[in-house]
């Protein structure tokens, strides 16, 4: 039986007053991938931001329900959202180092948060956590030229070494593919697959190709509402929804 | 009739309409250019003659019994001696041929009187020219400069002229002999105002426009991108806040004389700060900027894209901290350009400072935030409304000097912003 590491209870979003989800209760797993897919405008990368909180930086969202991570309710008045997001790291749609250095991108978080003693250490962390990303060995010559400088692909590895670099529990990935070319999106599925052992990853997708070839756990989102919830194999081999099955087959989306 | 045939029909007006277009931009620029080219000509050709100044060559002798009659070197002595007459002397020698007292008068005003102070200093500076001839070039005065720039003016009848036949005549005898020429203005460059043109210089308006606009950006950069950061990025998005932006767009728009009454009122009459004093003119030219700047704050920051910020967050950093380690940084440039430019405005600014007092007459240079000063635009409003024939040039000149200054901000606010923009 696996551990479940995040568990959302009836969460519902408004943005002002058009509501973006319903009454959305997920179970999502420890060091597993789960996947979100439907079409756009459904409501994935809303849910995907209530995860940590990030919705708090839009003024007009408000969030009904609650998500407990390990248990413990995130949206309750003592927990204090900047230490949540160390927990919860979170990957962007399109790529954004900062315009600094690739060792800076990667030292950001261990600085802000204090995570090293001194100079070597984190010169280490930012080592591991590059070579965690598979990112390592393209710019072990370069740490001091700027991330901006990197391939598209390049890029997004990067902000996932700079996420794995504090450590976190989770890593939210919304659609990490979409600005990439076909081999980039390869290597950086690969990567999640290589990292899943350690990280529970939750991604936003809007190719089911991909969602079945990384993800254990798949969730299909439509209108603002979680119409399916399932083992990845069994969604995309027999839904039990019709809704499913005609996103899967191309009828709606 | 086909598509094809539809749209050609239209098509001649289509372009025509664009060429008229174009035509219009073309005659707009032509006649801007032309104004410009107009103005900044008459102005360089009023104002350059003012660089240079005549100088007449003297056989001075250094009378020892006018500067020193005790033998004594006592520096008081020295100081207070009669140097007219050392220059009255030498003229005499020069035109033995003058005697009446009326004559020697106006022979003695050939020369400025501020030689008589540059003789006195010369002599402070080495007692041992006491006793000695020495040649000297001493500076013309105001109305042989204008003859000698203006040699048509010699045609002219002797009422319609500024100088008499007698003294043209010697100016010309003075010529002849090859002991005139023209040489930088180094008092332009070194003193303050005067009420003689050629005793005048500039130097005095500058550096209160100096001190006055160090006080301006002490005061009004920092709390302008503070309040910018804070509407910006940390202020909840609220009523207040709202009203809070509104006003400061408008002050922006408000007269700057309205700046220069709140000043009179607060500064001088409530804090009883000193009248005409660089810091009060810095204060209340800062008021005028502090939206300015706060603005371009803002514009510079929504410039930034959003990714950056959530990219920060998104790590666990707070708020605060993705705006001074991320986002800040990427508006500096921005931020300023916009600064240089403020600061540029407050240079050309005289009519808030009209009320403070800067627009006193100033003879000595300031050396302090406290000191009395005036600053360039006023200096140039000054000298234009002074009616001696002199002002005119120094007038034109200090145009020039003030638009060099604004030229060379505007240089800087576009090199900072090609510099240091970053890509991302
Ligand atoms: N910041 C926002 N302000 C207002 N409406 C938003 C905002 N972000 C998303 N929405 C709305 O919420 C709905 C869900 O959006 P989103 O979660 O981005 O969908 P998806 O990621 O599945 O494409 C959409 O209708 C979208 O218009
Ligand atoms: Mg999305």
């Amino acid at each position: 039986m696996e551990k479940t590491k995040i568990e959302s209870k009836k969460i519902s979003v408004f943005y002002g007053d058009k509501k973006a989800l319903s009454g959305i209760s997920l179970d999502i797993p420890e060091k597993r991938v789960t996947s979100l897919i439907g079409p756009s405008g459904c409501g994935k990368s809303t849910f995907l931001r209530c995860l940590n909180r990030m919705n708090d930086t839009i003024d007009i969202c408000r969030i009904e329900g609650k998500i407990l991570v390990d248990g413990e309710d995130i949206y309750d008045r003592k927990l204090d959202p900047v230490l949540l997001r160390a927990r919860i790291g979170m990957v962007f749609q399109k790529p954004n180092p900062f315009p600094k250095s690739i060792f800076d991108n990667v030292a950001y978080g261990p600085k802000i948060h204090g995570l090293t003693n001194s100079k070597d250490e984190l010169s280490e962390l930012v080592e591991s956590s590059l070579k965690k990303a598979g990112l390592f060995n393209e710019v072990k010559d370069r740490l001091n030229e700027p991330g901006t400088s990197l391939s598209g692909g390049q890029q997004q590895r990067l902000c996932i070494a700079r996420a794995i670099a504090v450590s976190p529990e989770v890593i939210l990935m919304d659609e990490p593919c979409s600005a990439l070319d076909p081999i980039a999106t390869a290597v950086i599925e690969e990567l999640i697959d290589e990292i899943s052992k350690n990280f529970t990853i939750v991604i936003v997708t809007h190719s089911m190709q991909q969602a079945a070839r990384v993800s254990n756990q798949t969730a299909f989102f439509h209108m603002g509402n979680l119409i399916e919830v399932g083992k990845t194999d069994e969604v995309f081999s027999m839904p039990k929804e019709k809704k499913t099955q005609d996103y899967i087959t191309g009828k709606i989306g | 009739m086909n598509n094809t045939e539809i749209i050609k029909k239209s098509l001649m007006k289509r372009h025509l309409a664009e060429s008229r277009f174009k035509t219009y931009g073309i005659l707009g620029i032509i006649s801007a250019t032309v104004f410009l080219i107009v103005i900044l000509s008459t102005i360089f050709i009023e104002g350059k003659s003012a660089f240079k100044s005549t100088y007449i060559k003297l056989d001075v002798f250094f009378d020892p019994s006018i500067i020193d009659p005790d033998g004594t070197r006592n520096i008081d002595e020295i100081r207070f001696a009669n140097y007219r007459k050392v220059i009255k002397n030498s003229l005499k020698n020069y035109f033995p041929e003058v005697t009446g007292k009326e004559e020697m008068k106006s022979l003695t005003e050939l020369i400025s009187s501020s030689e008589e102070e540059n003789l006195m200093q010369a002599v402070l500076k080495n007692n041992d020219l006491i006793g000695a001839n020495k040649k000297v070039w001493l500076k013309a005065s105001s109305k042989i400069d204008i003859i000698h720039k203006n040699p048509e003016m010699k045609d002219l009848s002797e009422s319609n002229r500024l100088i008499s036949d007698k003294e043209l005549e010697w100016f010309d005898k003075l010529t002849r002999n090859g002991d005139v020429k023209f040489s930088l203005n180094k008092i332009f460059f070194l003193k303050a105002d005067s009420t003689e043109p050629e005793q005048a210089g500039i130097l005095g308006s500058i550096l209160g426009s100096f001190f006055t606009l160090v006080i301006t950006l002490i005061l009004s950069f920092p709390i302008a991108v503070a309040a910018g950061v804070f509407l910006e990025e940390l202020a909840p998005k609220n009523r207040l806040t709202d009203i809070i932006e509104i006003n400061i767009n408008n002050l922006a728009a408000v007269p700057s004389i309205i700046f220069g009454l709140l000043g009179l009122a607060i500064f001088l009459n409530v804090m009883h700060l000193p009248r005409s004093a660089p810091i009060v003119g810095g204060m209340v030219l800062a008021l005028m900027t502090l939206p300015t700047i706060i603005i371009a704050t803002r514009v510079s920051l929504k410039a930034v894209p959003p990714s950056i910020r959530e990219a920060a967050v998104g790590l666990g950093a707070t708020k605060f901290q993705s705006v001074i380690h991320h986002v800040l940084p990427l508006a500096i440039p921005g931020i300023a350009t916009g600064t240089i430019i403020g600061m540029s405005r407050a240079l050309g600014e005289s009519a808030p400072l009209l009320l403070i007092g800067m627009v006193a007459f100033i003879v000595d240079i300031p050396g302090s935030f406290t000191d009395s000063a005036t600053v360039l635009p006023v200096q140039i409003y000054l000298w234009k409304s002074t009616a001696a024939r002199g002002f005119v040039e120094l007038t034109a000149a200090g145009v020039i000097v003030l638009l060099t200054f604004l030229i060379l901000m505007n240089a800087l606010a576009i090199f900072v912003r090609n510099k240091f923009e970053k890509k991302w």
